[in-house]
């Protein structure tokens, strides 16, 4: 599944951006695992996530190695405390994480002086939030596909593990 | 003593791990940081692991295109055929005229004794992927260290420049693009020959750094690489100025520069694998000749 959506993303939706924005698919399944798994497999499963975006992206430092762990284990801490079901929240909750990820980015980014040739930030800035809006937008259907693809591969799944989920 | 130790430890392992998962991702970033020292084998075994996926997708996907274009879209076909016919017979007068030139050059070229021009050799590649994060501009190619391939090497097309070696593994490497922020290039506009460097900004297009307010440069003026950097020879097209702005202060104006390469539908690009002394240069035309271009290697 994993190097399946990092397939989709790095191809079909790199070659067909909407307004040059792409809903980053491997966003969606770092949340998507906070719900479905136990904190020690999801975690180590949102570092190699974000390993790999790093890996195939021109970011020279890894930033995503650390911000998808981040993202994993924040989604885990909310998950029994907000209600996630439904179209809204969910939406709301990527939107918010997507922007408070690519805050944290640039944050690292200037830390680490990423910049080299002077401050882009204003400029990503303003990428950010379309960016976010339509990760936020493709989460709630990737939602449901997952959990359809979970429950084809797993019918009967451990009392706790979708829990958050509303199953 | 231990008994308690033990119990502490179970109450906060989850706490342990995170911090370990967190301090390990930042001791990666420290490394990488070092270029790339000591996570080298693990990017290129990751590379070669998910490579083949997109590329097989890649496939998929220009295969689909092409059926696409084949069978569906040839309703202007024979428009675009009397179009093209068009535009061949004119290449061909202006070919005619460029080949006058340069035997012209030629000549004046042995009267002053100039040295001939390095020329260099290049490999196709094919584009598998693009860059997974919005934020960053890179492309993964299917050529890698076992064709020769090598960190810092030039990537280009026959429109232009294209970006440069980042990343390498036995048999794929990510380009980063002239449109990401890390990217520099040292480069002169065509006509004025006013120097600057060329330093990416994102989503198909660059700036020009360090420019200077008192050179005449004008909007369409074309920016070609200087040969200074090393990696990049001289003369190759980078792209074209979009916007020149001299209103604010200070020694350097403001200007942009369009890419002359479509950077988000490219599909195959060439590496510069070495540049040749002018005394290699016949000598490789004559293997190229005896060779009728069969294999990945081109000239300029």
């Amino acid at each position: 599944m994993v190097i399946f959506l990092l397939t989709l993303q790095s191809t079909l939706i790199s070659l067909y951006p909407i307004q040059k924005v792409r809903p980053d698919l491997l966003f969606i399944m770092t949340f998507y695992l906070a719900f479905l798994f136990r904190p020690i497999l999801g975690g180590i499963l949102a570092f190699l996530l974000g390993y790999l975006v790093d890996l195939f992206s021109g970011n020279p430092f890894g930033f995503y190695t650390l911000s998808r762990p981040l993202i994993f284990f924040a989604g885990q801490f909310f998950k029994e405390r907000f209600y996630l079901e439904g179209f809204p929240f969910q939406f709301l909750f990527s939107f918010l994480f997507s922007l408070l990820e690519g805050i944290l980015i640039l944050i690292l980014m200037k830390t680490f002086q990423a910049f080299p040739h002077g401050d882009h930030s204003f400029r990503l800035i303003l990428t950010l939030s379309p960016q976010s809006f339509f990760t936020g937008l493709a989460t709630p259907p990737l939602f449901i596909l997952f959990q359809r693809v979970i429950t084809i591969w797993d019918p009967n799944p451990e009392k706790g593990v979708m829990e958050g989920m509303g199953s | 003593m231990r008994i308690r130790g033990f119990f502490l430890f179970r109450r906060y392992y989850l706490f342990i791990f995170i911090i370990l998962l967190l301090l390990f991702a930042l001791i990666l970033i420290s490394l990488r940081a070092k270029q790339g020292e000591g996570v080298e084998f693990f990017d290129a075994l990751l590379l070669e692991t998910c490579s083949p996926f997109q590329k097989g997708a890649t496939f998929i996907i220009k295969t689909v295109q092409e059926i696409f274009q084949q069978y569906i879209f040839l309703i202007h076909l024979e428009e675009e055929n009397r179009r093209l016919k068009q535009k061949l017979l004119e290449l061909q007068e202006e070919n005619h005229q460029l080949n006058e030139v340069r035997l012209e050059n030629e000549r004046l070229r042995k009267l002053l004794q100039f040295n001939e021009k390095n020329a260099f050799t290049m490999m196709g590649a094919e584009v598998i992927g693009h860059d997974p994060s919005s934020w960053f501009k890179s492309i993964t190619i299917d050529k890698g260290e076992r064709d020769g391939v090598r960190k810092g090497m030039a990537v280009v097309s026959p429109e232009g420049v294209i970006g440069q070696i980042l990343k390498t593994s036995p048999h794929y490497s990510t380009v980063l693009l002239i449109t990401d922020y890390n990217s520099a290039i040292d480069s002169i506009v065509q006509r004025t020959r006013a120097k600057a460097i060329i330093e990416g900004k994102g989503e198909n297009r660059c700036q020009l750094k360090y420019l200077l307010r008192t050179e005449e440069v004008a909007e369409g003026d074309v920016v070609v690489t200087s040969g200074l950097a090393g990696n990049f020879p001289k003369g190759l097209k980078i792209g074209e100025v979009s916007k020149v702005d001299k209103r604010g202060h200070g020694v350097f104006q403001y200007a942009e520069l369009v890419p002359s390469v479509d950077l988000n539908r490219l599909e195959e690009v060439f590496i510069i694998m070495k540049t040749l002394p002018p005394i290699l240069i016949q000598d490789e035309k004559k293997e190229k000749e005896i060779q009728k271009c069969s294999g990945p290697i081109y000239f300029f």
